[in-house]
C-alpha cells in the first residue's frame, strides 16, 4: 500500500467512534424532531383555513430553500443575541437540522398522502369515521408505504449533513476526522476511514426501510 | 306512507360548476321498501346516491333520512346539518361502491371492525362476534383474516356490504356494484342483496340489472337528464312504460341484453 499509513489512523479509532456517537445521536434527535413536525406541516398545508395553510407553506419554503449550514449558525449564533436562550453547539446542531429536514419530510408525507385515492377517504367518511380516525386507521397507514423509498433517501442525506455540525465545533465524526488528519497530516487516510463510518451509520437505515417496505407491501385494490 | 317515510328528498337540485345533474328531484321511500333507480349514464343516479349519503354538497331542496337533516341547499337561507346530525345520519345510511372500496391494508375482519370500534365504540371482542355473524351471512367466515386482494371481486363486494352492515343502518345504498364485476361474479352480490331485501332492508339501488330489479324493487324510478321521469312498480315500468324515454331505454337496453345473451 505504498506510502498509506492506515494503522497509525487506527489509533485514533476510539476518538473516531466517539464522533460516530455523536452523529448518531445528531441523527437520531433530528430525524425525529423532523418526523414529527413534518407529519405536522403536511397536515397544515391540506387545511383550507389560512391560519393553518400558510405558516406551514412559508415554513416549507423557507426552511428548503436556504442552506441549512446558515440555518445552524443562525440558531447557534443568532438564537442567543435575539432571546437569550443558547442551546449549546450540539443542541442548535440537532434543533436546526430537524427544523430543516421537516421542511422535506412534509413535503413526502404530502405526496404519500396524496396517494391515497379519495375513494378511500369516502368509504372512511360513509362509516362515520372522524378525520382523526381516518387518517390514523386508513389513510397514513397506506401513505407510509408510499412514503418509505424518499423518507428513507432523506433520512440518509441528513445523517450526511450532520457533518455540518462541525463548522460550529461540534465534535462528531467528520469534526474529529478533521482534527485527527490535521494531527496526523494524512486527511487522505483519515478521510477515508470516516466515510466508511458514515456508511456503517447510513447503510443500516437503508436496510430497515427496505425491510418495512417489505412489511408494509400491500397490493392495491 | 307520507308521515313515516325513511327518506325524503325535496326539491334537490345539484350543480357542478354550470352543469345541472339533478334538477328539482323529489322522492320519498318507505321503510323496508327496495327502490331501484335506473337511467342512462350521467342521468343523475349516482350523484342522487352520493348526495343522499351526504357526499356532495347541495344547491337546493333537502334531504331527510328517518328524520335526519342529510343535506340543505346551501344557495338558500337557513342552517344545514350540523356536525351531531351528520354524524347520527352516518350511522342511518350505509353505501356500498362500485369499486367495493375496501381498505387494502387491513384484513377482512379488520374492514369490518374498524368503524363500529372507532364510532359506535364497540368492545373489540363485542365487535368481532357481530363480524363473524355478518361474515357468515355472506358466505366470507373462512376469509377472515385473508386481505382484500386476496379476494376476488364478488368476495371483496360481499365483504364491502359487511361492512356496511355492521354499522346497523336503516338505509342501504348501492351504487352500480356489480359493474366492476365479472359477469360470472354478478350472482352471488345480487343474491347478498336480495336476501338482505327479504329481511328487511331499505334499500336503494342504482343497477342496470334488470332482472334484479323486477324480482326485488317495490318500485323502479327512471332518471334521465338529472331528472325523475318515472316511477312504477316494476311489472308495470317494464311492460308498459308511461313515458316514451322510460320506453325508449329499456328497449335499448333489452336490445343489449339480447346481443350479450347470444
Amino acid at each position: 500500500m505504498g506510502d498509506f499509513q492506515w494503522a497509525r489512523i487506527l489509533g485514533y479509532l476510539p476518538d473516531l467512534l466517539r464522533g460516530v456517537g455523536v452523529t448518531l445521536e445528531l441523527g437520531l434527535i433530528s430525524a425525529s424532531l423532523g418526523l414529527v413536525l413534518g407529519l405536522l406541516l403536511a397536515l397544515m398545508k391540506f387545511s383550507k383555513v389560512p391560519v393553518l395553510y400558510w405558516p406551514a407553506y412559508v415554513y416549507i419554503e423557507f426552511f428548503r430553500t436556504t442552506p441549512p449550514l446558515v440555518q445552524i449558525v443562525w440558531l447557534y449564533y443568532g438564537l442567543p443575541l435575539f432571546t437569550g436562550y443558547d442551546l449549546g453547539a450540539f443542541g442548535a446542531a440537532a434543533v436546526a437540522l430537524g427544523l430543516n429536514i421537516a421542511a422535506f419530510y412534509a413535503e413526502i408525507y404530502r405526496a404519500g398522502i396524496v396517494g391515497v385515492h379519495r375513494t378511500q377517504w369516502q368509504a372512511a367518511r360513509v362509516l362515520g369515521l372522524d378525520l382523526k380516525d381516518t387518517l390514523r386507521y386508513v389513510v397514513l397507514p397506506q401513505a407510509v408505504r408510499n412514503v418509505l423509498p424518499p423518507m428513507g433517501t432523506t433520512t440518509i442525506y441528513l445523517i450526511k449533513d450532520t457533518a455540518l455540525a462541525s463548522a460550529i465545533g461540534t465534535l462528531e465524526l467528520l469534526r474529529i476526522g478533521q482534527l485527527v488528519a490535521v494531527e496526523t497530516f494524512r486527511p487522505v487516510e483519515t478521510l477515508t476511514i470516516v466515510a466508511l463510518l458514515y456508511f456503517v451509520v447510513t447503510y443500516p437505515v437503508a436496510l430497515l426501510i427496505g425491510r418495512l417496505e417489505a412489511r408494509f407491501k400491500v397490493a392495491r385494490v | 306512507m307520507n308521515g313515516e317515510a325513511l327518506i325524503v328528498v325535496e326539491q334537490l337540485t345539484k350543480r357542478y360548476g354550470e352543469a345541472t345533474v339533478l334538477n328539482d328531484v323529489n322522492l320519498k321511500l318507505g321503510s323496508g321498501q327496495v327502490l331501484v333507480v335506473i337511467g342512462p349514464s350521467g342521468s343523475g343516479k349516482s350523484t342522487l346516491l352520493r348526495c343522499l349519503a351526504a357526499l356532495e354538497p347541495i344547491q337546493r331542496g333537502t334531504i331527510r333520512i328517518d328524520g335526519t337533516l342529510a343535506a340543505k341547499g346551501d344557495e338558500e337561507s337557513g342552517a344545514g346539518p350540523d356536525r351531531a346530525s351528520l354524524k347520527a345520519l352516518r350511522e342511518k345510511v350505509g353505501m356500498v361502491f362500485q369499486q367495493f372500496n375496501l381498505f387494502p391494508h387491513l384484513t377482512v375482519m379488520e374492514n369490518i371492525t374498524l368503524a363500529p370500534r372507532r364510532v359506535l365504540g364497540m368492545a373489540p371482542a363485542e365487535a368481532d362476534i357481530l363480524a363473524m355473524d355478518l361474515l357468515r351471512r355472506v358466505g366470507l367466515a373462512d376469509k377472515r383474516d385473508v386481505h382484500p386482494e386476496r379476494l376476488s371481486g364478488g368476495q371483496q363486494q360481499r365483504a364491502a356490504i359487511a361492512r356496511a352492515l355492521a354499522m346497523h343502518p336503516r338505509v342501504m345504498l348501492f351504487d352500480e356494484v356489480t359493474s366492476a364485476l365479472d359477469p360470472e361474479l354478478v350472482g352471488e352480490v345480487l343474491r347478498t342483496m336480495r336476501e338482505l331485501a327479504e329481511q328487511g332492508m331499505t334499500m336503494l339501488v342504482v343497477t342496470h340489472e334488470m332482472a334484479f330489479a323486477r324480482d326485488v324493487a317495490d318500485d323502479v324510478v327512471f332518471m334521465d337528464n338529472g331528472q325523475i321521469i318515472e316511477r312504477s312498480p316494476p311489472a308495470e315500468i317494464f311492460a308498459q312504460p308511461k313515458e316514451a324515454r322510460t320506453r325508449a331505454f329499456l328497449e335499448r337496453l333489452l336490445e343489449r341484453e339480447g346481443r350479450r345473451d347470444a
